[in-house]
């Protein structure tokens, strides 16, 4: 293992759940991701960073198999799953939220929710960690997922997600769209889902948010980790100087 | 004895990932089978336009023979590369289409299984002596 990306790393205390090594990715021979690292370790979150364009997304879906690497490892748990089908992923525990809710705006939240009893659970066990986790989801159940506010569409998004049982949980864009404070409610949500265990990935392009609960921040310009550490005011500042351009 | 302690998400991901059979992502290819069912439906257009010329432009039996065989391998090769076409590019539709179905008759067997016991319940009432239609009835 090369240098470690995080306390505890080294002595074999935090073993990574996911890990991306050199991983190089691109769409129509254009390269995007140009030998990316990154790992994310269980019940940690880890905040990947960076300006539009940059490649987040594209390593989320490296990270989840729908994406075609051309060079780099994947490796989940242990083992290299470079090139496997993202059913086999998802089958195991890898779970992504894509950005834009992914939702079925004109199903009711049950039936939403009901649509991932694929997973193994039953749809009375779903709802009632749903309701329990969301108790405003639970007040509107019978409620089209389309009429609900852009918050409560983003909550149920992840009841789906967790509703299938994830040890890896990709999500992307979390806040887009939404209310400060509701981003902030949501991240507590993802911070209570990362202490049960599930190693968090989050891609987000307002780094405020993120850096509120992550464990680590990665930062990727040009599909390239240009800065990693702890989310402390030392790589705040660096991470200002890459979003605004200093030359300092 | 001392009970075990219970296998954490992580314990149970790692091993269900040691132990899972991951399908050689070589083996599906859908785009290149997609491709190729599009080009060979192509490819029997074109020698049946082909054949047509051939056996047009002689008046020779044996010409016209060989231009009616190749006419007939590109009417397969076109039947052959359609078959491909479209079993590669409505995977995708049916998978999601059978999804629907499935939940749509998920849906339909909740409502028959709660209509059922609205029956019951109604017929418990009837039994008491009260009159009363059940909701099927009505």
């Amino acid at each position: 293992m090369s240098e470690p990306w995080f306390a505890g790393e080294r002595e074999g205390s935090m073993t990574p759940l996911l890990e991306l090594r050199g991983v190089r990715a691109g769409y129509d021979g254009v390269t995007v991701l140009h030998g990316v690292d990154l790992r994310v370790a269980a019940g940690q979150v880890v905040a990947l960073l960076g300006p539009n364009g940059a490649g987040k997304t594209t390593t989320l879906r490296v990270a989840a198999g729908a994406h075609p690497v051309s060079g780099g490892r994947l490796v989940l748990g242990g083992r290299e799953v470079t090139g496997a089908a993202p059913r086999d992923l998802a089958r195991a525990g890898v779970c992504l939220i894509p950005e834009g809710r992914g939702v079925f705006p004109n199903l009711s939240i049950r039936d939403n929710l009901l649509m991932m009893t694929y997973a193994g659970r039953s749809r009375e066990q779903i709802e009632e960690l749903t309701y329990a986790r969301f108790p405003v989801l639970g007040k509107h159940r019978t409620r089209a997922a389309g009429t609900l506010s852009g918050g409560e569409q983003q909550m149920l998004a992840l009841a789906r997600g967790l509703a299938t049982d994830p040890a890896v949980l990709l999500l992307d864009e979390l806040s887009m769209g939404l209310a400060p404070v509701v981003v902030s409610r949501l991240y507590q949500h993802v911070a209570e889902i990362a202490r049960q265990g599930v190693a968090v990935l989050v891609v987000e392009q307002f780094a405020t948010a993120a850096l509120s609960i992550a464990d680590y921040a990665a930062v990727l310009v040009r599909g390239q980790v240009a800065l990693r550490g702890a989310p402390d005011a030392a790589l705040r500042a660096e991470l200002s100087d890459l979003y605004m351009g200093s030359t300092r | 004895m001392t009970a075990e302690p219970p296998e954490s998400r992580a314990d149970r991901f790692t091993r269900e990932l040691a132990d899972l059979k991951i399908s050689d992502p070589a083996a599906g290819h859908p785009r290149l089978w997609q491709r190729l069912g599009a080009a060979l439906m192509v490819a029997g257009i074109v020698l049946g336009v082909l054949a047509y010329l051939v056996s047009h432009r002689t008046s020779s039996s044996l010409t016209q023979g060989d231009a009616v065989t190749i006419g007939l391998g590109g009417v397969t090769l076109a039947v052959v590369g359609g078959a491909i076409f479209l079993r590669y590019s409505l995977t995708g539709f049916l998978r999601f289409w059978m999804a629907r179905q499935s939940f749509e008759l998920n849906m339909l067997a909740e409502r028959v299984f709660a209509g059922s016991l609205l029956t019951k319940s109604d017929g418990a009432i009837e039994r008491g002596g009260a009159h009363r239609l059940t909701r099927s009835d009505s």
